[in-house]
């Protein structure tokens, strides 16, 4: 916290710590500020104290799982990892294909411990890795409020995105995603940006380049930072603010940041050749090309140069929006890619890439979902906007910039509420904060104010925040009077709790299940664990051959990968469509044309979830309408979405259902054997349904596990020799004996590969020892 | 220069020990042909995964000269199954056992047993020898389906083996169960319950063999731990964490075809050869328990406290089928006063080198790890059976600047009755327990210290403008 470092030594020397206000504004300062980190952390232990210290749902599996293999094997052997155990036989290039920041951040924290003798398991580090960048950011964006508009509105930001549900959603303990500290690289980055812009210090600019640097190695969404800053660089510009400030920090930024960000393997030449970056590197000409007008208006500032700089401004924004498009045509950088082609036209995933629509977060964000994210904040936002762009200067662009967009974002992606959640508590501060000042500020104008004045001006180093608090003083004294001024506080402190409120029980109740720990309450209160995914993992583990291939839906990938240790066909990284195409198909067809896939693919298991005993309604057969889809888009020929749903197009497992689906592998695998549950035996709960087709056999699987609550089933593959052998009249059939055995097996079997091991040969050497 | 000089004169010493020791340990016997066995009554309990065989013999000295000790054979089919041997007189006081080795049979496992009074000419005496095989039941058939019962293979020797003249012998087969499918024959024998007893043979001569094979259904739980690791860190602030890592497979008849949940679940004797649940016995003392594995906690598991135990009910993730493993992590704190005695600075810890895992357990290997306090030295281990002793080491934890020393050791195969306290002393400097906190104090003090004069410092190249 440098400000509290800077203001320390200024103020603390010459007055006792008590008798001087900036000494108690700092101290206030810090202890809201431990206070907010230790609620924050503190909030986001629900999973922990419920459940264990494990780490979450899917994806945070792979980077539990690569962050162990980095601390194992080092750094580089990570860089260079090809992991064999995914995308069967494919594999997957891990080591340019990963964002690496989060992995180095929790590497570092563990390889720091452990020269300190502190024993923690990587595990541990990872859990917790995100409650405590948590603290990390309500200090960046504390910062960051603090620069935009006063150091109370910072405390107040920092306390909201401290606890906050649209936050902590992504960064539950256990929940080790790169969200989690993505938003602090992406806060402190913005903090830093505003800093150097507004000082015009190379300094700031190099730091804000290095902020950057860290958000590309954590992040994805650092693209929105690439796109935010020449946004706000170009209206800045528009609205006639050059100055040479702008001009230091951005070039700085843009140019440091830029060779930076190409460091990250994964990122590699993408800043010069793809769209995304574009505006970036146009606004970057743009301001060369004013900057250096501006530089010939300077030589000669009497002429008409006005025109001719609003002129040449044009013509040189027009000329670098014709390279792009012309370079773009020529296809020297690569034109959107469709996920983010999908942030413009919602309905473009939906038609074209099935598999991004088939993931719930990427779906539009519903209005009850913005305030249940952000509760009163998303009602107090606008307000701290509105005077944002009220008395505005160069930052309250940017806070502007950014708010208008994430709202934006927010609103076509549901997970992209993430972005939005920082700029809302941040606004939603500064308008907590204005409106305090008001209700507080009349009774005490007489006598507290120039003691409040003064004490401002001496922590507060640019003078432009000064003369805000100067300005809205006047508009303070409108005269509310003592009920309305108590009225108002009292609803506020009734709001704030409110608000604290909610966050606890949505941060305990929608967002600390670990997923895949499943928990049950009966009628008298006692909670029952279903923890049948880590016991099919664990079986999986301990009792298939080490290097078997399991086959499974996409989701499943990194679970298998990262408990099970085996190898997988599909996961989570989607990035082959048609492998998970195949596989979609395998699980659409009939068994015999399964099986064919399968044999292919050299699948051993096959593992499906089914939570047609207990109700679990995220298992497969409720996810298999996208399989189909996702199949259908490779393999028109052969599968039709039709065919899977009745005449009268429902989705239906009874009796009713189509055919196909009653046929189809899929199908099989979930129901086969299934006969417990409700009061009809073989009642499914989660469809409310008795399956149509039961009693059946299966030819080319046979069950190897069920978990207990038959959540998880796995099938083992038969090999060919194991069903369907020709079937031989008792004439014919020869009953080998040994002898005849011993003739064929060593000399004229073709397969003789695998009779090798047995030769007697190697008795024969042993005796001889 | 005089150090040297006294480092090789220990050494000479230690050296000469050691042959000595080296020389008792590998001794010859011979077979007093003095000795008889009047009467053996052996029992051979099959019922469980082990072998325990317990002959309480009557020895008698038909010679002149009194007798100090006698031989026990084991044959040579069985004697690499032989995990542990134990001997007692009649008033059940352990009796000294040493390993030795007869000219002429050097295919047979001779022990001496070294009685505790001479046995005077024409006397007879009383000794009870209780001898555990493990692995000595073969599956048979080795593969069968979720629904079959496990049957098992027994082969021994009718007979007691043993190199002396045996007088009248009997011996009981204990099986617990009636399904037996086959059984040596050889009158006269009768089978009452689960029980066969075969006998009284009389005058069998020594080094006999006859084989004895049975083939009944066993269905009790045949797990094998192929591996533990236990880790004792003894702290001298009043705990002692234990933690134990193991590894079991289900040793018993292979599970062959599928696994049904629905039958596993329908009839509550489905798989009767599979293993659901064990219960594990730790020190009444014992808290804190933990029962995980690498995927985290396994959330099926009961913990009972009892009088003189903790009992835990340990349910794998999974039931254990033929051929199936599991592995998992236990571990659990008890206080340091009821297992460390000190007097001064010299240190005495007991405890058990292996605690109890299952009942009727057999252990494969067994790695045990202690960790003592920072700075202890002058280590002397004792455990009351033969052991690999492995390389000490260093563990780096905690505040540790040097690291604590660290004893292991490594033993195979061992059963229940190895359940025996071990014993290590040690110096411990008690001033030593000041270094931690101490460490603390000064670091969180020089922490300090740099703020206080970080802060009084101005590194600004220019002036601040506004001056306060």
């Amino acid at each position: 916290m440098p400000s509290t470092t800077e203001t320390l030594p200024s103020n603390g020397r010459s007055k006792g710590l008590f008798q001087n206000t900036a000494g108690l504004s700092t101290l206030i300062t810090v202890t809201v500020l431990t206070l907010a980190w230790l609620a924050g952390f503190a909030s986001r232990l629900f999973a922990v104290i419920r459940f264990e210290s494990i780490i979450h749902e899917f994806d945070p599996w792979f980077n539990y799982r690569s962050t162990a293999y980095m601390v194992q094997h080092g750094f580089y052997n990570f860089l260079n990892w090809f992991d064999e155990r995914a995308w069967y036989p494919l594999g997957r290039i891990v080591g340019g294909t990963v964002y690496p920041g989060l992995m180095i951040t929790s590497g570092t924290i563990h390889w720091i411990l452990h020269a300190l003798n502190i024993p923690i398991h990587i595990r541990d580090i990872c859990v917790f890795l995100a409650p405590v960048f948590s603290g990390l950011t309500a200090i960046a964006t504390y910062l960051l409020t603090s620069e935009l508009w006063s150091r109370g509105a910072g405390l107040f930001a920092a306390c909201f995105i401290a606890i906050v549900p649209g936050y902590s959603s992504r960064s539950v303990a256990g929940s080790y995603d790169n969200e989690g500290i993505a938003i602090f690289a992406l806060q402190f980055t913005y903090y830093l940006w505003l800093k150097s812009v507004k000082s015009g210090s190379v300094f700031w600019s190099i730091c804000t380049a290095l902020s950057y640097f860290y958000m590309v190695s954590a992040w994805g969404g650092y693209v929105f930072i690439i796109n935010l800053i020449p946004l706000h660089v170009f209206v800045l510009l528009i609205m006639g603010r050059f100055s040479q400030r702008l001009f230091v920090s951005y070039s700085v930024f843009y140019i440091i940041g830029l060779l930076l960000s190409m460091q990250i393997p994964f990122v590699g030449f993408q800043p010069i050749r793809t769209s995304e970056h574009m505006a970036a590197s146009g606004v970057f000409a743009l301001l060369m090309a004013i900057g250096a007008l501006k530089y010939l208006h300077s030589l000669n500032p009497k002429g008409q140069w006005k025109q001719l700089l609003i002129l040449g401004g044009m013509l040189a924004a027009g000329l670098v929006f014709l390279a792009v498009v012309l370079l773009t045509y020529m296809g020297v950088i690569a034109p959107w890619s469709g996920r983010f082609y999908s942030l413009w036209d919602t309905a473009y995933a939906k038609i074209h890439i099935p598999i991004i629509a088939s993931v719930s977060e990427h779906q539009p964000t519903t209005w009850s979902s913005f305030f249940f994210d952000l509760h009163v904040l998303v009602c107090t936002f606008p307000v701290g906007l509105w005077y944002c762009i009220k008395n505005v200067n160069d930052e309250r662009v940017f806070v502007a910039l950014y708010a208008l967009s994430a709202v934006y974002f927010a609103g076509v992606m549901v997970r992209l509420m993430l972005t939005l959640t920082p700029v809302v508590c941040v606004l939603a501060g500064i308008a907590f904060s204005i409106l305090l000042d008001l209700a507080l500020r009349e009774d005490e104008v007489p006598e507290q104010s120039p003691d409040s004045e003064e004490s401002k001006s001496l922590y507060d180093k640019a003078g432009k925040v000064k003369k805000r608090t100067l300005e809205a003083a006047p508009n303070a004294d409108t005269g509310l009077g003592m009920n309305v001024r108590s009225g108002t506080l009292i609803a506020f402190m009734i709001l704030l709790m409110l608000f604290s409120v909610h966050c606890t029980w949505a941060t305990s109740n929608a967002y600390s299940s670990p997923s895949i720990v499943l928990a049950s309450y009966g009628n008298d209160g006692s909670r029952k664990i279903l923890d049948d995914f880590r016991e099919a993992y664990g079986w999986l583990s301990q009792n298939t051959a080490e290097d078997a291939r399991i086959m499974s839906w996409w989701d499943y990938g990194y679970q298998i990968a990262g408990m099970g240790n085996r190898t997988t066909l599909v996961d989570n990284n989607t990035w082959n469509n048609s492998h998970i195409a195949l596989v979609g198909k395998a699980m659409a067809s009939n068994e015999s044309a399964a099986y064919s896939i399968m044999t292919m693919l050299d699948v051993d298991y096959v593992l499906v979830i089914f939570g047609g005993a207990i109700g679990y309604s995220g298992d497969d057969i409720n996810k298999f309408i996208w399989m189909v889809r996702i199949a259908e888009g490779e393999h028109p020929k052969d599968i039709h979405e039709v065919d899977y749903f009745t005449e009268r197009g429902e989705y239906r497992i009874d009796s009713e259902g189509s055919k196909t689906m009653l046929n189809c592998l899929m199908y099989k695998l979930s129901y086969y054997r299934y006969d417990s549950g409700g009061s009809p035996p073989g009642y499914d709960r989660t469809r409310s349904a008795l399956p149509g087709n039961r009693g059946f056999k299966l030819t080319y699987l046979e069950e190897a596990y069920t978990t207990e609550h038959w959540l998880v089933r796995i099938y083992r593959v038969k090999k060919p020799s194991e069903f369907n052998r020709p079937r031989l009249s008792l004439a014919k059939r020869k009953i080998s004996t040994s002898n005849t055995i011993s003739k064929k097996t060593s000399r004229r079997r073709k397969g003789a590969l695998k009779n090798k091991p047995t030769v007697v040969k190697g008795k024969k050497v042993g005796k001889l020892e | 220069m005089r150090l040297p000089a006294m480092a090789k004169l220990q050494f000479t010493l230690f050296f000469v020990l050691f042959l000595t020791i080296q020389t008792l340990s590998a001794s010859v016997d011979t077979i007093s042909s003095d000795i008889k066995l009047k009467n053996v009554d052996r029992t051979v309990d099959i019922s469980t995964q082990l072998v325990k065989v317990v002959s309480k013999i009557v020895l008698e000295n038909s010679g002149k000269s009194s007798v100090k000790h006698f031989l026990f054979a084991v044959e040579e089919a069985a004697k690499n199954n032989l995990a542990f041997i134990g001997a007692k007189d009649s008033n059940s006081k352990d009796l000294r056992l040493a390993e030795t080795t007869v000219k002429g049979y050097d295919y047979v496992k001779f022990w001496r047993v070294e009685l505790k009074e001479p046995l005077n000419a024409g006397a007879t005496v009383n000794v009870v020898v209780e001898t555990v095989f493990t692995k000595a039941l073969q599956p048979y058939p080795t593969a069968i389906t979720q629904q079959e019962d496990q049957f098992v293979k027994y082969v021994g020797n009718l007979y007691t083996y043993s190199p002396y003249y045996t007088s009248t012998q009997k011996t009981s087969v204990i099986l617990n169960t009636k399904t037996v499918e086959s059984f040596t024959k050889v009158k006269p024998f009768s089978q009452v319950d689960g029980t066969i007893i075969y006998g009284p043979y009389a005058n069998v001569g020594p080094f006999t063999e006859k084989e004895l094979s049975i083939h009944y259904k066993n269905n009790s739980p045949f797990l094998t731990v192929t591996r533990v690791e236990r880790l004792i860190e003894v702290s001298h602030w009043g705990n002692i964490a234990i933690e134990e890592v193991i590894e079991i497979e289900h040793t018993g008849a292979k599970l062959k075809g599928p696994f049904s949940r629905y039958d596993y679940q329908q009839d509550h004797h489905s798989g009767p050869a599979s293993v659901r649940a064990y219960k594990t016995l730790l020190p009444a003392s014992a808290s804190d328990v933990y029962y995980r594995d690498t995927n985290g906690n396994i959330s099926t598991s009961n913990m009972k406290v009892k009088k003189d135990s903790v009992e835990l009910d340990l349910r794998p993730r999974y039931p254990l089928f033929g051929g199936w493993r599991t592995h998992y992590t236990l571990g659990y704190n008890v206080p340091s006063y009821e297992y460390l005695y000190h007097s001064g600075n010299e240190y005495l810890l007991k405890m058990r080198s292996i605690d109890h895992i299952f009942d009727d357990m057999q252990v494969d290997e067994l790695v045990t790890k202690i960790i003592l306090p920072e700075g202890s030295t002058g280590i002397k281990l004792n455990i009351p059976y033969s052991v690999t002793r492995l390389p000490d080491s260093l563990h780096f934890t905690y505040l540790d600047t040097k690291g604590r020393p660290v004893i292991s050791f490594i033993k195979k195969n061992i059963v229940e009755n190895h359940i025996q306290d071990f014993q290590i002393r040690y110096t411990f400097p008690r001033l030593l327990m000041l270094q931690e906190p101490l460490l603390v104090v000064g670091f969180l003090y020089t922490l300090f210290l740099c703020v206080i004069i970080y802060v009084r410092l101005d590194f600004s190249i220019h002036k601040s403008e506004h001056k306060d």
